[in-house]
């Protein structure tokens, strides 16, 4: 967990590149209170409801993001930028790397589409061997094994000693992993 | 309630903590705290929101001294990441960085070691003493409160969650606001009419609270260190001599009293919703600083002892602090106490002023267990310090590789179904651009966590009052609540501003330049390292090569 550290002045040092993505982040919290209210408007309110209803609540809560995104917009214009998240791995001064995000999360989406038909080992061990290689770790060799090795703990350790029922894919039979 | 009925009560605990079975959890829960609190890139809330599953197979009680152990654990283990790694690191260790890392560049690693774990085990007691006798008298007077009363300190919680933990108030409040939101999605409890769930059945069960946290807390992480990944060796500043030799008589002679100045600043300071431990070791920091006389002085800022003696303290302190609006109100302050509530309405255990008398047993057995951890904590960080070394310097690809593979399991066995895995990557991505603009996560993960809550009670006090909102400032105790806490609110918001003109004082100052990044160049740096390092150290000086 970590929380930024604002660096003096606005903390523009510690932003990185144009201001063009920070300013669609507080358009799209401006467009969410919009959709809030919109969206809210459908909702039912029962005659029979002794109380302010269940519409009060989600308007306050889209008036409030509406508000503060608007704030945030007007803040982003002039030049006030937010300070990026610090921490021990994270090294600010490097360009983002957009690819290796697009990879971790691509391998994420197959992961999700890879659980039913092969399993939960199986599908996280190619989860772990493609993030440890988009992320830079060699070799290939090492990658796999720490990824089998990792997979078959956990799926031993949840699904078989703590019941988290993880389908077993290939493992099915085998007691010790669950089912 | 009379305070020998809490001493047997907390004896009852002890003989439920100090079973076998309760012990070996404990022990599990300070171990994988400490080694998440090393670790940089993942901390105890992100841990024990990952850990969610367990509460499946475990008991109550079992589970929630893992997680208290898991809490108090990283508050152990992040002290030695920024005393021994040579990279900067969160804004709540940084201030034990600034002497702390300086003392190890000096070759006084150890004694930094073993300042700040002897006092975090004297603050972590003492706070624990103090939480054993000071929450059953808050519980007491909670429970005559009503639903009006509710809704003012919720609102204060938001206001202070939402304006502290982070470093732009309205980025802060834009989190709350997003975590209320996503909040809302799914039936309404009181009409069960469905709101914001645009016709889709995967949204009319609402957004799993504990797959937005693994999200925020794992997925976004991973990605936003991956976009930025430093790369090189890690180097990390090594300890010599046996551990016994560590503290020596000066240092003792130095330590105690910050110890015990940080625990009585840290444990009020936790206990109020005032951005939780740092300002507290913030405020440790300022006031050792200036209590220091003559050649001490001179040392802050180049490695002074009671600058890491205080804050350690302070942190811990804090740390139980959090836990008495949590245990006594239901209210979290902190991301990690928000998962510890989320475990307890995993087992449908009501937290709120109830829980002390409807739950006394696993209340009093998790006090009891803090006690047993602390002392746990003391022997792990002390003697076997060197095993949490090697843990920080596992291979930083494999660690967030290892941390997306414990989220897609966390998420996937939410309602196991693969869809969930998907909302996880969706809400990650969100994550990951929080981070890169600068928007706190916690007060999201509590606006998630407490808007249901605040949104029943704020109906509930209507519907009493027949709808009218001044109902809601006119019971005194409530109108009481809302002076005193707009107080602390605006004095915290006054030391928020304080620390960060004093963090930037400290980052303008070269002495300090390779511990807050971003305002000094990097010949500076380099340069004030080479002033301040013994020849003992010289593989561990160029901070340019990261």
């Amino acid at each position: 967990m970590s929380t930024s550290v604002q660096n003096a002045g606005s903390g523009t040092a510690a932003a990185p590149g144009k201001p063009v993505g920070e300013l669609i982040f507080a358009l799209i919290i401006v467009s969410i209170g919009v959709l809030g209210f919109v969206a809210g408007a459908g909702i039912q309110t029962p005659p029979s409801a002794s109380d302010i209803g269940p519409r009060a609540f989600p308007f306050a809560v889209s008036g409030l993001l509406l508000v503060v995104g608007a704030g945030l917009v007007f803040q982003v214009l002039r030049g006030h930028r937010g300070a990026a998240d610090e921490g021990e791995d994270v090294d600010l001064d490097a360009k983002t790397d957009w690819l290796t995000v697009g990879k971790l999360a691509g391998f994420v989406l197959l992961h999700a589409f890879l659980i039913v038909p092969l399993g939960w080992p199986l599908a996280a061990a190619i989860l772990f061997f493609g993030a440890a290689w988009s992320l830079g770790a060699r070799p290939w060799w090492r990658n796999l094994v720490t990824a089998v090795v990792l997979a078959l703990v956990l799926q031993f350790v949840f699904a078989g000693l703590l019941g988290v029922s993880l389908p077993p894919g290939f493992l099915e039979g085998f007691g010790v992993f669950g089912g | 309630m009379c305070s020998v009925d809490n001493f047997l009560l907390l004896m009852e605990g002890f003989a439920t903590a100090m079973q076998p079975m309760y012990l070996l959890f404990a022990l599990g829960g300070v171990l994988v705290g400490t080694a998440v609190g090393v670790l940089p890139g993942i901390g105890p809330a992100m841990t024990v929101a990952l850990l969610m599953p367990i509460t499946y197979s475990l008991e109550p009680t079992a589970a929630i001294i893992v997680f208290a152990g898991i809490y108090y654990g990283g508050m152990y283990g992040g002290s030695t990441t920024s005393i021994l790694l040579n990279t900067p690191g969160e804004s709540s260790s940084i201030v034990t960085a600034l002497e702390g890392n300086k003392m190890a560049k000096a070759g006084r690693g150890a004694a930094a070691l073993a300042t700040a774990a002897v006092g975090s085990f004297v603050a972590g007691t003492i706070a624990t003493v103090l939480l054993s006798f000071v929450a059953p008298y808050v519980a007491a007077f909670a429970v005559q409160i009503g639903p009006v009363e509710y809704v003012a300190l919720m609102i204060v919680a938001f206001l202070t969650v939402g304006a502290l933990l982070g470093s732009s108030v309205l980025r802060g409040l834009a989190s709350l606001g997003l975590g209320l939101f996503i909040a809302l999605v799914g039936f309404d409890a009181l009409t069960a009419q469905q709101r914001y769930t645009f016709g889709s059945p995967f949204l009319a069960d609402g957004i799993d609270v504990v797959l937005v946290a693994v999200a925020l807390f794992a997925v976004g992480e991973a990605l936003y260190v991956a976009s930025r990944l430093r790369h090189g060796p890690i180097k990390v500043i090594p300890v010599t001599g046996g551990w016994t030799s560590w503290l020596r008589k000066e240092d003792l002679r130095r330590s105690w009293k910050p110890w015990l100045r940080g625990t009585m600043i840290g444990f009020p300071v936790g206990t109020i919703p005032a951005g939780g431990a740092d300002v507290a070791t913030f405020l440790s920091y300022a006031s050792e600083r200036k209590l220091a006389k003559g050649e001490h002085k001179k040392q802050f800022g180049k490695g002074a002892i009671e600058g890491v003696a205080g804050p350690e303290a302070a942190n811990n302190a804090a740390a139980a602090g959090v836990l008495v609006p949590l245990l006594t109100l239901g209210i979290p302050t902190t991301a990690t106490a928000a998962m510890m509530l989320v475990a307890f309405q995993r087992y449908q255990i009501p937290v709120g002023p109830q829980l002390f008398e409807s739950n006394s047993t696993l209340v009093w057995a998790l006090i009891a267990s803090l006690y047993v951890g602390n002392l746990m904590l003391l022997v792990l960080n002390l003697p076997l310090v060197g095993i949490w070394v090697k843990i920080l310097q596992i291979p930083r690809p494999y660690l967030y590789a290892g941390i997306l593979v414990f989220a897609v399991l966390g998420a996937f066995s939410v309602n196991f179904t693969p869809i969930d895995v998907i909302i996880l990557l969706i809400v990650g991505i969100l994550g990951f651009f929080m981070r890169r603009y600068g928007y706190p996560i916690a007060p999201m993960v509590v606006g998630l966590i407490l808007g249901p809550i605040f949104e029943s009670q704020l109906r509930r006090s209507l519907a009493i009052s027949q709808g009218d909102p001044v109902a809601l400032v006119q019971s005194p105790v409530a109108a009481t609540i809302y002076v005193v806490l707009i107080i602390i609110f605006a004095l915290s918001l006054l030391l928020k501003r304080r620390q960060r003109q004093f963090e930037a004082m400290v980052a303008a100052n070269a002495d300090a330049s390779d511990v807050v990044r971003g305002t000094a160049t990097v010949s500076g740096s380099d340069a004030a390292v080479a002033t301040t390092a013994t020849p003992a150290d010289p593989p561990n000086r160029e901070d340019t090569g990261r």
